[in-house]
């Protein structure tokens, strides 16, 4: 669990397969480790194809 | 308009061999005409996109920006006409994802998306991990020395694409020598011909029949896949359905052969290129040595630094505007990736090589919705192979002139000699 609430999340776009993980976040992007979903900005962009976060899944992952 | 001498430069086979004429050529046009049309000597004039955000911008445009109305690839007037007259009007040999548009790219490209997605690659890793081993294993086994392109980065990659899509090892060699063929047809080392290809009708019969040779091939397997199905790329190709439909002939034949050739022909020239720079680059090869957490940067870096794919042609839908300039329906433009991964706006010191480069956001594999999508495995290979064999690698140095291959679309090293010292 994180934050001693919810346990991370997976999320992933749809055009090209990147996987955003919030417990790792993307430090290329300027997201911190445990960086939530929900507090990456709604006009931020898939860093691999441009696609817009409004086009990405929940995944879960084994 | 851009001048001749540039013009001619950018789609000469030789110049990417040598590299250097083709990056000066590049800067100067990022410098002084960044978005400017060329017309070299025999083709149509097109648009030359030299900067990283004018790339992005076109390509994340797909339906503005149509990959299939025109060649893919820059090409000659008279091969485009020949191409046409052969193809009942289109101007391709085949039809791939990378040569559709939507709505069919969209489902052709839905058929194997999910085959391609990181969390099913996982399942792969073990099994890569192993072949991966197995090719460090023999280069420690050559001694003090080999041609790391020929020994270690042609082979591996092929290896483990032709045991996605279901061709069997034997069969290898085949694969490897058509696909260079395809991609190397202007290399006199490497074209069917074995010679300088002056000739349009020549050179195109010359890549029909390598295309042939494929179709051959990859018929028989369909028939196979048909009858008995089995857990491998091949399979879901074969078996495949669009709107309810199996894939039409041409698409099938053409979705075996870009997953044939683009699958390790471009992770083969990285993974050459790679090793290369470190060679070149003993306080980088060193500085990765005491970081190992520094593969995945490193990684990206030889992505950047080798960008396998020389170029991707698109043409106008409609009337646009680009970087200010009005671009008009139907013109043929090329984004240029070698330039966008060298853009000096976007990288710092961009002709240095750096594995610890961070952020790296170069486009190599392209962007929007035709970018690659055998980039995760592209990437979890090449991951896999410096895991196991950076920590046994002691020293490397060049034993030699490395040699790049003689192509203006899909190319990199041809010959990296090294000498070396493992455990």
């Amino acid at each position: 669990m994180a934050d001693g609430k919810e346990a991370f999340k997976v999320w992933q776009c749809r055009t090209c397969g990147y996987l955003y993980e919030e417990e790792f976040g993307d430090p290329n992007e300027g997201l911190k480790p445990g960086t939530r979903w929900a507090d990456i900005p709604d006009d931020w962009i898939c860093p691999l194809c441009g696609t817009p976060k409004s086009d990405f899944d929940m995944v879960e992952l084994e | 308009m851009i001048p001749q001498d540039i013009a001619d430069t950018i789609v000469d086979p030789k110049a990417y061999a040598e590299q250097k004429r083709v990056d000066e050529a590049f800067k100067t046009l990022r410098r002084e005409m960044p978005l400017a049309v060329a017309q070299p000597k025999d083709f149509d004039p097109f648009w030359v996109v030299t900067k990283h955000a004018d790339i992005l911008e076109v390509e994340r445009q797909n339906d503005l920006f149509h990959n299939g109305d025109r060649p893919t690839v820059v090409t000659p007037i008279k091969a485009e006409k020949r191409v046409r007259e052969l193809m009942g009007g289109s101007p391709h040999l085949v039809r791939s994802l990378v040569q559709m548009d939507n709505p069919d790219h969209f489902n052709y490209r839905k058929l194997t998306q999910s085959w391609f997605m990181p969390q099913n690659l996982r399942k792969l890793e073990a099994r890569i991990r192993e072949i991966a081993k197995s090719f460090v294993d023999r280069m420690a086994a050559k001694g003090d020395r080999c041609d790391f392109a020929r020994d270690v980065a042609f082979l591996y990659p092929l290896h483990v694409i032709m045991e996605v899509i279901g061709v069997p090892e034997v069969d290898e060699p085949l694969m490897l020598k058509l696909t260079q063929e395809l991609f190397g047809s202007a290399d006199p080392d490497l074209n069917r011909n074995a010679a300088e290809m002056q000739d349009v009708d020549a050179a195109i019969a010359s890549l029909q029949a390598v295309v042939g040779d494929f179709i051959t091939y990859f018929n028989a397997m369909t028939e196979s896949r048909r009858a008995q199905p089995r857990d491998d790329l091949a399979s879901v190709i074969a078996n495949g359905k669009i709107n309810g439909e199996p894939l039409g002939y041409l698409e099938a034949m053409s979705y075996y052969i870009i997953a044939a050739t683009a699958g390790h022909d471009t992770t083969s020239n990285t993974t050459a290129g790679g090793l290369w720079a470190l060679a070149e680059n003993p306080d980088q090869f060193r500085k990765l040595k005491a970081d190992p957490s520094l593969i995945p940067s490193y990684l990206e870096e030889s992505i950047r630094w080798v960008t396998p794919v020389k170029h991707f042609m698109r043409s106008a839908t409609a009337d646009a505007t680009l970087a200010g300039q009005k671009i008009a329906k139907g013109d043929w433009m090329m984004l240029s990736y070698p330039s966008g991964n060298r853009d000096e706006d976007v990288f710092v010191d961009p002709f240095t090589f750096d594995v610890a480069r961070s952020p790296n956001k170069h486009v190599a594999f392209g962007y929007g919705a035709h970018v690659c999508l055998g980039q995760h495995l592209g990437r979890m290979e090449m991951r896999v192979l410096w895991e196991e064999l950076l920590p046994r690698l002691e020293e490397v140095a060049l034993d030699g002139t490395p040699t790049r291959t003689q192509a203006n679309f899909v190319c990199g090293p041809k010959s990296v000699p090294i000498r070396f010292k493992m455990h």
